[in-house]
């Protein structure tokens, strides 16, 4: 195999790995409290939140790979439907997880980090029950953790598409690109440290770090994946 | 950062020891199946030894969850099943591809696992800033058990250590997904179920062996192999009751109530 043909799928994966983490800071992670409604964002942790978005976006690049190939237009193709596929994945999770909190719990959706929300020009801190930190997934936190579900599905796609192009059988490449996967959320997950809003929130400046720390530890993913398939 | 732990309850014994037994015991069992399993006897030696990296790996989960990562225990539990897929997956095929003798593939994978471990530990200290004294060492731990407990459970599948016949029996059947999950939630469970103030060694041990052995029972019918289902549902079994009755001691009391008590105005 020629270096060429190497370098590229490294640098793909390197690429991905960095474009997992920056998503998993779009995603509106509420944890424990959110799940009693005291927090903004979906009650889950960062780790499940983003894997579940994370993987259907897999399923569908994988999906539309085995149907389109790995052409300049079918790479175009299986990035836009792991995207698309990791979106919808995690807009129907929002918007049930709203539903509940809005007519099951009746609390009104509102963010803690901002005084108006910056899409709608809403008020916001009138609506936050004093002791709570927000509640429901507002409109800000909506369009956040649909703009880090598109990423996610990219980066995850783009694993795919690189661990395919170094000759490795879908299988093979699908459980790595997994395992790939985990292993940048958590480290985005350590990085937040518990709740994001999404792009308003203080915490999302501490990115940088998380994106550092998935590109080293892609780079080494990737090292390791290129000598598995160096002289088969 | 918030505290999921309960602080660190007095051990029964050290990590070192639980760690050590349970690598140990992993690597001669993924050995033992490749050599045992054209006697038909693969999966029952593997499987049960193979349980044990879980063990050790939900051990080391409760060390280092107890200081409180803030995101949750599963989340170290997923990492750990992560950096083990690629590490049991490159143990077998690097053997393959570099024409070294295919019997090295576990001792590989155990090398590979440790340094992506380290790499990942280093990465989430320095760049990222989590505030836990063991952390490197926990993920170099955690990486090395996720990565045994895959490997041991494929391999005892599959019957044996030989690349191509490795890649067709774990990876492009899907086994490798189902070890994924199932190895992860024996290394993370025991933990999360457990954590509390009143969390004792003893118990979350107990309930560690009860998942391995339950992860066993799953691979058991995965393969069809009917002795190790036997044995491995009654071991469990056994430990399970063991567990349950432990946890029923412990409690501050134990109320069997037909339903919630109306309160009274």
């Amino acid at each position: 195999m020629d270096i060429v043909s190497l370098i590229v799928p490294l640098i793909e994966i390197t690429a991905a790995g960095a474009i997992i983490n920056a998503s998993v800071h779009f995603v509106p992670v509420g944890g424990a409290p959110a799940a009693m409604a005291t927090s903004t964002g979906v009650g889950t942790g960062t780790t499940q939140l983003a894997a579940g978005a994370g993987f259907t976006g897999l399923m569908g690049a994988a999906a539309m790979a085995a149907s389109v190939g790995l052409s300049p237009t079918g790479i175009a193709l299986i990035l836009l439907s792991g995207a698309v596929s990791s979106m919808i994945m995690l807009g129907v999770t929002m918007l049930i997880g709203q539903l509940i909190y809005v007519f099951g719990i009746g609390v009104v959706p509102a963010a803690d980090k901002c005084e108006i929300d910056p899409i709608t020009k809403d008020p916001q801190k009138p609506y936050v029950t004093p002791g709570t930190t927000g509640h429901g997934v507002p409109t800000v936190c909506f369009v956040s953790g649909l703009i880090g579900a598109a990423l996610g599905g990219l980066g995850g796609a783009l694993a795919y598409i690189a661990l395919r192009k170094l000759g490795l059988d879908a299988g093979i490449a699908g459980m790595l690109a997994v395992g790939f996967f985990f292993i940048n959320a958590v480290l985005a997950s350590y990085n937040i440290g518990g709740t994001i809003e999404g792009f308003h929130d203080p915490k999302f400046k501490k990115m940088p770090n998380g994106v550092i720390a998935s590109t080293v530890a892609s780079l080494v993913f990737g090292i390791i994946s290129i000598l598995m398939v160096l002289s088969v | 950062m918030s505290h999921g732990g309960g602080g660190h309850a007095a051990e029964l014994y050290p990590e070192e020891q639980i760690f050590a037994a349970g690598i140990g015991l992993s690597l001669v069992g993924c050995y033992l199946a490749a050599i045992l399993a054209p006697y038909g006897l693969g999966m029952l030696i593997g499987g049960l030894l193979a349980s044990a990296a879980c063990v050790a790996g939900a051990n080391t989960v409760r060390k280092v969850a107890a200081y409180g990562l803030g995101t949750g225990v599963p989340s170290i539990g997923m990492v750990s099943l992560g950096m083990g897929t690629l590490s049991a997956v490159a143990g077998v095929l690097i053997s393959g591809c570099f024409n070294l003798p295919y019997w090295v593939a576990p001792i590989l994978t155990l090398i590979i696992s440790a340094v992506i471990g380290y790499i990942v530990g280093r990465l989430t200290v320095n760049p990222v800033g989590m505030k836990i004294p063991i952390m490197v060492r926990s993920m170099t731990f955690l990486s090395i058990a996720g990565a045994m407990a895959l490997l041991g459970f494929t391999v005892a599948y599959v019957g044996s250590l030989e690349p191509s016949a490795y890649i067709d029996g774990a990876l492009n059947n899907g086994i490798m997904a189902l070890a994924f999950i199932a190895a992860g939630m024996a290394i993370l469970h025991p933990f999360n179920a457990c954590l509390g103030p009143n969390e004792s060694h003893k118990r979350t041990l107990t309930l560690a062996v009860a998942c391995g052995l339950l992860t066993w029972f799953v691979f058991s019918v995965v393969k069809l192999d009917v002795v190790s289902i036997v044995v491995s549902i009654i071991l469990w079994a056994i430990v399970y009751v063991k567990f349950v009755k432990m946890s029923l001691n412990d409690a501050c009391a134990v109320l069997h109530v037909p339903e919630i008590p109306k309160k009274e105005e």
